[in-house]
């Protein structure tokens, strides 16, 4: 031990030794703040072959078919469901969808792509704010968000034609077997509003 | 012998009530705008206290009576049933409101007679970051009944987290506890309303008075004249204290008439979370911020590096208010005095200062009335005429006819 070697400076660095360990330690217990998402059978991702179910209403709970869906409007909200499991996807607020059915010739050529007999699906998540996409303008014959007034275009490809979103509802392809509506595949873009990196960003 | 004079040959009372207890309080109906606010965060620490009691942060989906809803929104519906349960739960609603306006008003008190300046930057600063809490504060208690028309406004919040470039996402999912909706999203704003941000508060609060008792308030103008150099004012101990509870009873019964009238936020009318989304508009203090986001063009986006950008989300939500915010802050660092402010500075010696004020306050009506850009059919070039028009036109008027009625310059002469 040095002359130079003092109580002082000794107490100094095992303060300072303590609580530079202390705060990097605590560092490991704020990573637990970390939001942790858990995939359970009811928040996985619509997939092909799943049916669907209507989400709300006097009809709620059946199997969505063609019939139920009026012609020209307006759509029917529906959660995906397991055709095996029977599990209805609504765990996750993302896989909500919107269908509805139109004659296919309404449709322009590259949305009509994703439908048949008529029959589309796109996804309920506002792209502006997230919001769910729940009225329909008869007049228009287009969906809108009552948050900030968004209005998409079914007929083409849920194009926004007015209020604030930055992007049209992703769309769902859809088959229809046997009267009942099926997915053909999941969402064709990232659903909701597109995180600030493109792609959707964030812990989970 | 008396129980103070126990008290007093054990803590010295005397001392301390020479010293603190006699402290001079400057007189002006204005200066009680400050005291509103503490009242009313008492009061909704106090109302809050009791929800906490009750409620259940969850968003689990229970059976309750036949129905099937989410646990907050049923022990909210439990609240409302117990006696009293709506008028506390209502007077905490309109005690946040009330706490919102009269932080504003106080603010623009302290704003328009000048008490910014050299020595009382640091409570300025104190209480804007006072101001930013008690809003966000406000915000996070939105969720808590879990009903449509609550989780579709938190949903907007998270959107406008979201959109700031690069961060926003990782900030409102830590904020949200995932991608809100989640089931991990009530647990975390729950705490945050009820225990961090109120801690926050308090100890921002202690700060502030603190800090006023040690730089003493302005002193209203007349003082000046009354008794030049000294404080004038009354002592804390009775005077100050008696005019303080008896407002503060005063507030309580005029909160408790107001809630037990208009019972706040009726969770059972908007009904528990569906597909169906409610139109929402947010509470006044946020309308400003909905109306410009209703009139930026979805075109408004600046690509940046890595595919992240600018939105009008970013725009409307952040950026405009991160802006305000930042004049705010730099205020006292452009518009200050050499030597300590005793006396507050009269608006009208100020035209400029009083004028941009009234500006800005036009410019937040205006941007409130787009809020009811549907309602009242106007269309986005109008609003934006308006908007950028009106405010500068009341900064105008309100400059020419104040330097026509208090005439031009001489004002450094009435300065003290």
């Amino acid at each position: 031990m040095s002359e130079k070697t003092t109580r002082r400076a000794v107490i100094r660095a095992s303060l300072g030794a303590g609580l530079g360990l202390a705060g990097l330690s605590a560092l490991f217990v704020a990573g637990g703040l970390k939001p942790k998402k858990e995939v359970t059978p009811e928040s996985e991702p619509p997939k092909k072959g799943d049916l669907f179910v209507v989400a709300e209403g006097p009809n709620k709970g059946k199997v969505v078919t063609v019939d139920l869906l009026p012609l020209g409007g307006p759509f029917v909200h529906a959660w995906p469901m397991d055709p095996k499991t029977k599990v209805v996807k609504n765990g996750e607020r993302n896989n909500l969808a919107m269908l509805i059915r139109f004659n296919p010739d309404d449709y322009d050529e590259e949305t009509r792509r994703y439908t048949d007999q008529g029959v589309a699906a796109f996804s309920a998540i506002c792209t502006h704010l997230g919001c769910t996409v729940s009225e329909w303008l008869a007049d228009k014959k287009a969906f809108m968000c009552p948050c900030h007034k968004g209005i998409y275009d079914p007929r083409h490809g849920a194009q926004v034609i007015g209020g604030p979103p930055p992007r049209p509802l992703p769309m769902l392809p859809v088959k229809v077997e046997g009267g009942k509506v099926v997915a053909d595949g999941g969402f064709l873009s990232p659903v909701g509003p597109v995180g600030t990196l493109g792609v959707k960003g964030g812990w989970v | 012998m008396s129980a103070y004079e126990w008290l007093n040959e054990r803590l010295d009372l005397d001392r301390l009530n020479k010293k603190f207890m006699r402290k001079a309080f400057p007189v002006h109906h204005s200066f009680f705008l400050g005291e509103i606010t503490l009242f009313a965060f008492i009061t909704l620490v106090l109302t809050g206290l009791f929800l906490t009691f009750n409620f259940e942060p969850s968003a689990r989906i229970i059976k309750v009576a036949g129905r099937e809803l989410p646990a907050a929104y049923a022990s909210v519906l439990y609240i409302d049933s117990l006696p009293f349960g709506k008028v506390i739960r209502s007077v905490h609603h309109w005690s946040a409101h009330i706490m919102v306006a009269a932080a504003f008003l106080h603010l623009l008190r302290i704003l328009l007679s000048g008490a910014y300046k050299k020595p009382r930057e640091i409570n300025w600063f104190l209480g804007l970051a006072l101001l930013g809490v008690v809003v966000f504060t406000a915000f996070t208690g939105y969720s808590l009944p879990y009903d449509a028309f609550s989780v579709t406004a938190t949903q907007i919040g998270y959107g406008i987290g979201a959109s700031i470039p690069y961060i926003g996402e990782w900030i409102a999912q830590l904020i949200f506890g995932g991608e809100f909706p989640t089931l991990h999203s009530l647990p975390r704003l729950y705490s945050l309303h009820v225990l961090w941000l109120p801690l926050t508060l308090m100890a921002l609060i202690g700060l502030h008075m603190l800090i006023m008792i040690k730089q003493k308030h302005t002193q209203p103008r007349y003082a000046k004249a009354v008794a030049p150099g000294k404080i004038l004012g009354v002592p804390m101990m009775p005077m100050q204290v008696s005019v303080m509870t008896l407002l503060f009873l005063l507030y309580l019964g005029v909160l408790f008439i107001l809630g037990g009238s208009i019972i706040a936020h009726p969770i059972e009318a908007y009904g528990p979370p569906s597909t169906s989304t409610p139109a929402v508009k947010p509470d006044w203090y946020f309308l400003w911020i909905y109306g410009i986001l209703q009139i930026i063009p979805n075109t408004w986006v600046i690509p940046l590096p890595g595919g992240a950008e600018i939105n009008p989300e970013f725009i409307g939500g952040v950026l405009v208010p991160g802006i305000l915010g930042l004049v705010a802050v730099i205020l006292p660092f452009v518009d200050n005095r050499k030597t300590k402010m005793r006396y507050v500075e009269l608006p009208s010696r100020h035209p400029m200062r009083t004028s941009v004020t009234v500006g800005i306050l036009v410019f937040f009506l205006v941007a409130t009335l787009a809020g009811w850009k549907q309602e009242l059919g106007l269309s986005n070039a109008t609003l934006w005429t308006m908007l950028i028009s009106f405010p500068l036109l009341a900064w105008w008027v309100t400059y020419v006819i104040m330097r026509a009625i208090w005439g031009r310059g001489g004002y450094e002469d009435l300065e003290a």
